[in-house]
């Protein structure tokens, strides 16, 4: 039916677009409060961030890593469990990866393939403990993803602070030294951050849309997403489900950490990835996505370039950047009151199934 | 004339639900509107319990016209509407739960609870119906369930009470307590608009009965000018016929269970040294209480649930505590007695809901890859064959009907052509023209030599179908009759607990 489809997709863009707009125009009262211009700011923020070259590159890199762990979170997501691991799982991904790009005889291309595996797996491995956890003790995932990221950043950063920082020039920052060159992402022109990982990391969202949609195990986890007891009585099992999702959930986080590392930074810096957000914000562009990595992959780009014109307008118009924290955070809080309205309706649904009774608000319509 | 609804339509796309009805309700009657799922029966409570808006036509409320935008102002207009699936909080008590939204305040600001406890008390007393006000909802049977959700909205003062499909999750005792309800609440001058399938229950209670058909009203009439065969008639559109069930030879067995026990949290076990067997070409009914045990038994055989001791042998193969998949592989399909909690995903797409189990095949998936072409030939072929009425592959399970959501769980099953089926309430709470369907094809299935197991509440059912019949009670098997030697009043003796004298 295709007025059918018009339908689920208008609604499906509705209430994005309403909380995007909503945000900006909050945004605007705090500029006028400050007594910006909010048309003018706003002009800057968005030609700074998509409608001139250089800034378009930024965004674009600035993307990459968002939607990569954005659609690490919605593999598991979707399946009905929750990862809020990915932070943590990049860090461990990036570190390992940049270790051995640092301390491997490796070079070239195949030593970028090499040292990225590296950095999945372990990364995988490290999204694996709290499976584990919750499969044998049955420890919320939630919990325990979520707590990992704070141990794993402090783990992580003591090694560049000391076995491997980089003592060179003033030896102030806590930092690796740099990969070499030819392990690099290939740059076109030195003026700009843009390089080919870019476009890698969007062949991989566009991957894992086919992967969600067309094969056995995107249908397995979405069907365990939405009904863990159909899964299991058609001879699905959810345990498996869950390592599945969290596994590949991991690799993901560990290639978005690479391609930052190999991309952009080329070092392993103190809190990389715990004070760019990037997990978070891939988080935010996926649960407005609605779990669809094409989608996620617009908004990926969308936030990021927020992020990069709210630099841009600290710099040119004198409006401190956070107004683009808050805007990014209105959408945040807009969206998720839909969410949590969706959320809640499922699991209030789920409540009344206990007690074997099922609760529907609309039914046919 | 209290409520009167004229030329009402209302248009789902291409679908018309509603195609200009009219309703008319008295004082003090109850209306029984009857119709096959999908008949726009649901549709029509919804426009008059506000649920939805009409497309054309007007409502009247002694005599003035009214439109509603959201139950709100259904409720304010004195209509209530008990739903099929309870909104009820669970871990709330009873009382709780039936002041909840106009609850008595204590200081303006804070929640009396004694108050509404007493409160509940009287309005029991007013209309006969008992319930402790301190029962949490969780501990309640689904009678009394049911039952708080009638005081519900009793307590939200309303003159006319929708019922929609009221005695669809109830058992036989519970469906004569509930009709005695309604009797009970016509007398204290309520008006009640019953919406249901069966015609039993509708000749006993109703005084007008109103039959729907595909969106249009047929016909509305006195309850004594009427009949269940004329009602059956005109909601199916056609004679149904009665079944002769064929004689086949039956063959070696297909199902074996012995000893097959599960223990429970206390001393009793849930299952008690269960030993049954299906043979190819018989239907074996199991009949019961629900509630004795039968569920679990359906688990324990599909692989779901881990026992503690005994055996089940599936086409030679003993597949005891081996997963649903390797229980699937040795030959065993199953129709799930719920079709919302086991048997479907309410949010995936018909699509994904018809290739459940089939999704292996291999002319669906190859290296890991679904097939889309093949999986949307399957299902729509499949659906077709099933009379599963759908507009789109694409469409949300929920957006069917029940009776639909039911034939597609059927369909999909029946479709694996395994030599063994368990239908387990195959036809709960579904229309009669769907349930002739659905009998039809397990006969079907059994006169091509395979094996079914019949588990069913309905008893009317059991014995439509049946070859051989176990009673289960109390998680044990309490009795075996062959199709010949069953009566009702023996099968129901053993269900209830009791024994046969010699």
């Amino acid at each position: 039916m295709d007025e059918l489809k018009k339908k689920r997709l208008f609604d499906s863009a509705a209430s994005p677009l309403i909380a995007i707009l909503a945000a900006l125009a909050v945004g605007a009262i705090v500029m006028l409060l400050t007594g910006t211009n909010p048309l003018y700011a706003y002009k800057e923020m968005f030609t700074k961030s998509f409608f001139k070259p250089y800034y378009l590159a930024e965004t674009l890199v600035r993307s990459a890593p968002i939607m990569l762990s954005g659609v690490a979170a919605a593999t598991v997501w979707r399946a009905g469990y929750i990862n809020l691991g990915m932070q943590g799982q990049m860090c461990v991904g990036g570190l390992v990866a940049a270790v051995m790009a640092i301390y491997l005889p490796v070079h070239s291309l195949w030593g970028t393939a090499l040292c990225i595996l590296g950095g999945m797996a372990a990364a995988t491995l490290i999204a694996l403990i709290p499976t584990y956890l919750d499969y044998k003790f049955n420890a919320s995932l939630i919990i325990t993803t979520l707590m990992l990221n704070y141990a794993i950043n402090h783990i992580t950063n003591y090694f560049v602070a000391y076995p491997m920082r980089d003592t060179a020039g003033d030896g102030m920052a806590q930092q690796s030294v740099q990969i070499e060159q030819s392990l690099r992402f290939f740059r076109f022109s030195n003026k700009n951050a843009m390089n080919t990982s870019v476009f890698i990391a969007i062949l991989v969202v566009i991957l894992m849309y086919f992967v969600f949609t067309k094969t056995k195990f995107g249908y397995e986890s979405k069907i365990t997403g939405l009904n863990k007891n159909f899964a299991n009585y058609g001879g699905i099992k959810s345990m498996k489900t869950m390592f599945q999702t969290m596994a590949l959930s991991g690799a993901l986080s560990g290639f978005a950490a690479c391609i930052e590392i190999f991309g952009v930074r080329y070092r392993y810096v103190n809190s990389m990835f715990s004070s760019t957000g990037y997990a978070w914000t891939g988080l935010m562009a996926m649960l407005i996505a609605g779990y669809n990595p094409l989608l996620t992959l617009v908004y990926s780009i969308f936030l990021a370039g927020l992020n990069i014109g709210g630099t841009a307008l600290q710099r040119t118009v004198g409006v401190p950047m956070q107004i683009a924290d808050i805007i990014q955070c209105c959408i945040t809080l807009f969206i998720s009151v839909n969410f949590l309205y969706e959320f809640n309706k499922k699991r209030s649904g789920k409540c009344r199934k206990k007690v074997g009774k099922r609760w529907e608000t609309g039914g046919v319509a | 004339m209290l409520v009167e609804m004229k030329q009402i339509t209302k248009t789902y796309g291409p679908l018309v639900a509603n195609n200009k009805l009219d309703l008319s309700l008295n004082k003090g009657e109850i209306l029984a509107v009857v119709g096959e799922n999908g008949a726009g029966k649901s549709t029509l409570m919804k426009i008059l319990y506000g649920l939805e808006t009409c497309d054309s036509g007007e409502i009247l409320i002694d005599g003035k016209p009214v439109r509603f935008r959201s139950p709100h102002d259904a409720i304010a207009n004195g209509i209530g509407m008990v739903q099929q699936h309870f909104m009820l909080f669970p871990t709330f008590t009873a009382a709780e739960n039936i002041v909840y939204g106009h609850e008595p305040k204590k200081e303006l600001i804070f929640f009396d609870r004694k108050d509404a406890a007493s409160q509940v008390q009287a309005l029991c007393k007013q209309y006969g119906m008992y319930i402790q006000p301190d029962i949490k909802v969780a501990d309640c049977p689904v009678g009394l369930q049911q039952r708080i959700e009638i005081l519900k909205v009793l307590y939200q003062g309303v003159n006319i009470i929708i019922f929609d499909e009221p005695s669809a999750v109830l058992t036989p005792q519970e469906v004569s307590e509930l009709l005695k309800t309604l009797k009970e609440l016509k007398n204290a001058g309520k008006s009640i608009i019953l919406i249901t399938h069966k015609l039993s229950e509708v000749m006993e209670v109703a005084d007008r009965i109103m039959v729907m058909r595909l969106g249009q009203l047929i016909k509305t009439m006195k309850k004594e000018d009427t009949n269940i065969e004329e009602l059956s008639f005109l909601m199916v559109g056609h004679k149904l016929e009665t079944r002769e069930i064929q004689k086949i030879e039956q063959g070696d067995a297909v199902l074996q269970v012995e000893h097959l026990t599960l223990s429970g949290t206390g001393t009793k076990n849930i299952l008690d040294d269960i030993s049954i067997h299906v043979r190819h070409g018989e239907i074996v009914g199991i009949a019961g209480v629900s509630g004795n045990g039968q569920s679990e038994l359906i688990q324990c055989l599909t692989g779901i649930k881990k026992f503690d001791s005994g055996k089940v042998i599936i086409n030679n193969t003993d597949v005891s505590n081996r997963s649903v998949q390797e229980n699937r592989d040795s030959g065993c399909a199953c129709v799930p007695e719920d079709r919302y909690f086991w048997g479907t995903a309410s949010d995936a797409t018909l699509l994904e809901n018809s290739i459940m189990a089939h999704y292996h095949k291999k002319h669906m998936m190859r290296y890991g890859v679904l097939n889309r072409k093949n999986i949307k030939k399957f299902t729509n072929d499949m659906l077709a064959e099933f009379d599963v009425r759908y507009t789109s592959d694409k469409q949300a399970g929920k957006e069917l009907s029940g009776g639909n959501v039911q034939k597609l769980i059927v369909a999909r099953e029946i479709s694996q052509h395994s030599p063994f089926l368990v239908a387990a309430e195959p036809t709960r709470g579904i229309d009669i023209g769907a349930i002739d369907f659905i009998h039809g094809k397990l006969l079907d299935k059994r006169n091509s030599g395979d094996g079914i197991l019949l588990v069913s509440s309905e008893l009317s059912e059991i014995f439509a179908l049946s070859d051989r019949i176990y009673v289960m009670y109390e998680g044990r098997i309490a009795g075996e009759f062959s199709r010949a030697e069953a009566t009702r009043d023996k099968v129901g003796l053993i269900m209830m607990g009791g024994k046969l004298n010699g």
